[in-house]
């Protein structure tokens, strides 16, 4: 009986609290929106707040004093709205309800929103009140407009203008450990990389801890496919840069990539390394957790990956100290005549960007927020932060952050959110690492020089073996490539007709593509082959036709 | 048998009228805000049904129904010549009567073991540890599943070879993924069987232990006999399910290679009606597994009366 009265005792208290608390969060939501008032009042009078979904978005109370600088510049406060779960979802819902907030950042889904009219055309308020934003587009302001028929700017782009690569983990990557017993020897081809890998296995078949050493793994088990599996093959084979599963060839002509005879090579090569063991015999099934995990215990010897995609186990290995377990950079490619594209610049990447809905009640204070974003005083406020807080400048007008500041940034996981600084740029137009201003300061706090300040022992001595200062320089430099007159394939925002038969080819290839590499050395060709005629059956080639237009419209706007 | 039919002579049949309507008006009146919520919920969205004879994209999603472009059956044909449609149904199908057969064959048989059991406390205990599964979620299932199954997983370590269990694309995929849901339901499913054999009569036990039948037969003569008219209700409802066999698990499941045994109805309505943005299609492909369903829960009722069994409907 007592425990009764005490389970119902804890269930009052508990609902009491949750009611309290949902109560407790408006309140804080209430006083915010007068502490908004209050910094604008001096400025410019009412504030205008604005609803903003934010696809990639934290909580953020716009309360930090980069948020509270912004509202003061611009009379605007944002209200930031952002997916709990599947992000999919709500934009899906917002067009089934058409009620959309006033500033829409939709990552991929902003195809439904404008086939749904969501999206106003932003070209003449740009023409009226947007001179910074057609400053930092420049030339390649016009590659934001959506379709030869229809010129209008439904988005501006989420991605950097401009700028260089400091950070890249190349087309793929080995460990310093296995580099250092090749003696910081870079294996640029598969058959090098091949023979380092097996010498490597022979001499350590297993790791310290006892685990089997493997080769090299992939995560194919969900849509990581197409970052291990399938993107890494057109830079090694075809030297090609990121255009999603095409290739654009110099006459802008489309090719569903898999069809290439290279890449062909590639996946017997690595239908090779499948039955030979060095590619790790599990990687069908995995999940992408135990991916991570393989990685994080230092047993995988290279990869074929992204930054991005693997930093979670990198992390584990660092903070484990195990610095050698970690990934260098490599310019791999199939063989000496291909140049590895992974420092090519694509031009800027439109299709997924900011857009403002039909619902914006106030669309020009907007835009003249997003301007003011745009303009050198709002780059470096949401770069920089508050000059005097965050950053200083020093006698020749240049800024710089202390050290204490730099530590701060570094170790402290809530920096950005704490002080505001990096927490509003992204997914807001931006500039490029390394571009610089009139003050000849770069835009952004990533430069040169910092990152190769930031670099471990591992990537230290790596450096000094190759005699460069960057890691990056011993790839194909970004001088060597030309830039396209198209948007990077992969971010465009293209028509459902075509998305139709792109998702089908997708399907088809994924689980062709595996079934080939597990499958026996002399059956490969078959599957192969197989596998290209369930392509064109399901339109491979009505697509490659469709894309190629869709790419003349493009490059046809923008000359 | 004979018991069966005397029972069904004794209920009266009454002739409707005012007077029967009048007589019975508070059963009626009760009954009215269930009638009301089974409109609202159940019927009225059945008009969003509509959108299978019409293309419906985000473009035309907000659109009034008249305003939207009519297109017939398009969105039929288009689902049923997709280059995945055939495969999906005999993977439906295929799943499911699998499914319905090893899920009823393991409930039965782990409720007729729990009945045998005398010491109650165990039993009990038993019983809840078994059914827990049951209420989690299958993301949690198949993350164990494929800890346990997936190649170099627990299994495979344990036997110390590779059986390919969940990357062989076959119907191998089929059999794993029943034997995960049995492992998932069976205690579950189970407390219907268990509570349909506690509703026997003890003294046909009793007169049968006098007769000289041993624990097996009184098992095959009482008690399955007795839990049969359950057993058959819980087979309609389940055919007439047949083809709503559930997509999270298919998805969490599965992998690039068993791809082409895993993809199942609803999901593929997913793929092709969300994933797409093609609403249409996604409808009609919902529709027609809802009016599939529907056609086999009648014939399975149908089947039931000729073998003699009380019709469900």
């Amino acid at each position: 009986m007592k425990q009764k009265r005490f389970c119902a005792l804890m269930l009052v208290a508990s609902l009491t609290a949750g009611i309290l608390g949902g109560c407790g969060g408006d309140g804080d939501a209430k006083t915010s929106v007068n502490g908004g008032t209050e910094v604008s009042e001096g400025a410019s009078g009412d504030v205008v707040e604005l609803v903003f979904y934010n696809a990639d978005g934290k909580e953020d109370p716009w309360t930090d004093p980069v948020a509270e600088a912004l509202t003061a510049a611009t009379g605007v406060r944002l209200k930031v709205e952002y997916p709990v779960s599947s992000d999919d979802e709500k934009v899906a819902l917002m067009i089934a309800e058409q009620n959309y907030p006033d500033l829409i950042f939709a990552k991929g889904d902003a195809g439904s929103l404008i086939e749904a009219g969501a999206l106003i055309d932003m070209t003449d308020l740009i023409e009226e009140y947007g001179p910074n934003i057609k400053k930092m587009y420049g030339d390649e302001f016009d590659k934001l407009k959506y379709s030869e028929d229809d010129p209008s700017i439904y988005q501006l782009s989420s991605y950097a203008v401009g700028g260089e690569v400091f950070k890249s983990a190349g087309t793929a990557q080995l460990q310093w450990d296995v580099l250092k017993e090749n003696n910081y020897e870079i294996p640029d081809t598969l058959d090098k990389l091949e023979k380092v890998l097996k010498d490597y296995i022979a001499a350590h078949p297993t790791t310290d801890d006892g685990l089997d050493t493997i080769g090299f793994t992939l995560s194919a088990s969900d849509w990581h496919w197409m970052i291990t599996l399938g993107n890494p093959a057109g830079y090694i084979a075809d030297g090609a840069p990121d255009n999603g599963q095409w290739i654009i060839d110099e006459n802008n002509t489309a090719m569903y990539k898999f069809r290439s005879e290279a890449e062909r090579e590639y996946f017997r090569w690595m239908n090779r390394m499948y039955n030979e063991g060095i590619l790790d015999p599990e990687f069908a099934t995995q999940t992408h957790e135990d991916y991570i995990a393989k990685i994080a215990s230092g047993r995988v010897l290279a990869l074929f990956d992204t930054d991005w995609d693997y930093s979670d186990g990198e992390k584990i290995l660092k903070g484990d100290g195990k610095y050698g377990k970690t990934y260098a950079p490599l310019p791999l490619t199939m063989n000496e005549d291909i140049k590895c594209p992974t420092l090519m610049y694509q031009g800027l990447t439109t299709g997924q960007g900011i857009g403002i809905s039909t619902s914006c009640e106030d669309p020009v204070a907007a835009i003249k927020y997003l301007d003011y974003i745009c303009s050198d005083e709002g780059q470096v406020l949401v770069q920089w932060g508050i000059e005097g807080v965050n950053y200083f400048v020093d006698e020749d007008g240049k800024r710089y952050r202390t050290e204490e500041e730099v530590k701060y940034s570094v170790e402290d996981k809530d920096y950005a959110k704490k002080t505001g600084v990096g927490f509003h740029n992204y997914p807001f137009p931006c500039y490029g690492n390394g571009v610089t201003d009139s003050t000849g300061s770069t835009y952004t706090t990533t430069s040169r020089e910092s990152v190769i300040a930031d670099y471990d022992e591992e990537q230290k001595a790596g450096c000094e073996a190759w005699n460069v200062d960057l890691l990056l320089d011993v790839f194909p430099q970004p001088e060597e490539f030309e830039t396209p007159d198209y948007s990077p394939i992969w971010a465009y925002v293209k028509p459902s007709e075509f998305d139709e038969i792109g998702n089908q080819l997708d399907e088809i290839a994924w689980s062709s593509l595996i079934s080939c590499v597990v499958g026996d050395e002399a059956s490969f060709d078959a599957s192969y082959d197989k596998m290209i005629a369930d392509l064109e059956d399901a339109g491979m080639t009505e697509a490659e036709q469709m894309l190629t237009d869709i790419i003349k419209e493009k490059v046809a706007i923008v000359q | 048998m004979k018991v069966g039919k005397q029972k069904k002579e004794k209920v009266i049949r009454q002739k409707f009228s005012t007077k029967l309507m009048w007589k019975q008006r508070y059963l009626l009146l009760m009954s009215v805000p269930f009638v009301i919520w089974l409109i609202i919920f159940k019927y009225v969205p059945l008009w969003g049904w509509t959108m299978a004879f019409q293309e419906v994209k985000p473009k035309t999603f907000a659109l009034p129904f008249w305003e939207r472009e009519f297109v017939g059956l398009e969105n039929f044909k288009k689902a049923f010549t997709d280059r995945l449609f055939g495969q999906t149904m005999i993977n439906t199908v295929g799943i499911s009567i699998l499914g319905i057969v090893i899920g009823t064959v393991m409930a039965i048989l782990f409720a007729l073991m729990l009945n045998e059991i005398c010491f109650s406390r165990f039993k009990k205990v038993t019983q809840t540890v078994s059914y827990l599964p049951h209420f989690v979620s299958w993301v949690v299932i198949a993350s164990i599943a494929k800890m346990v199954l997936n190649d170099g997983g627990m299994l495979d370590t344990l036997l110390g070879k590779n059986l390919k269990l969940m990357s062989t694309n076959s119907v191998l995929f089929w059999f794993v993924v029943c034997i995960i849901n049995v492992w998932k339901e069976v205690g579950w499913d189970a407390i219907v069987y268990l509570s349909a054999m506690a509703g026997i009569d003890q003294g046909l036990y009793e007169a049968a232990k006098v007769d000289g039948a041993n624990r097996l037969q009184r098992i095959w003569h009482i008690t399955l006999p007795g839990i049969k008219p359950t057993v058959v209700v819980l087979l309609i409802m389940s055919i007439g399910g047949a083809l709503n066999v559930g997509m999270e698990r298919q998805m969490l499941l599965s992998n690039g290679i068993v791809q082409d045994h895993a993809m199942v109805l609803s999901w593929f309505a997913y793929i092709r009606g969300i994933g797409s943005n093609n609403y249409g299609l996604g409808t009609a492909i919902g529709m027609f597994q809802s009016l599939v369903g529907i056609a086999l829960l009648l014939i399975a009722n149908k089947v039931a009366g000729w073998l003699g069994e009380s019709r469900l409907l």
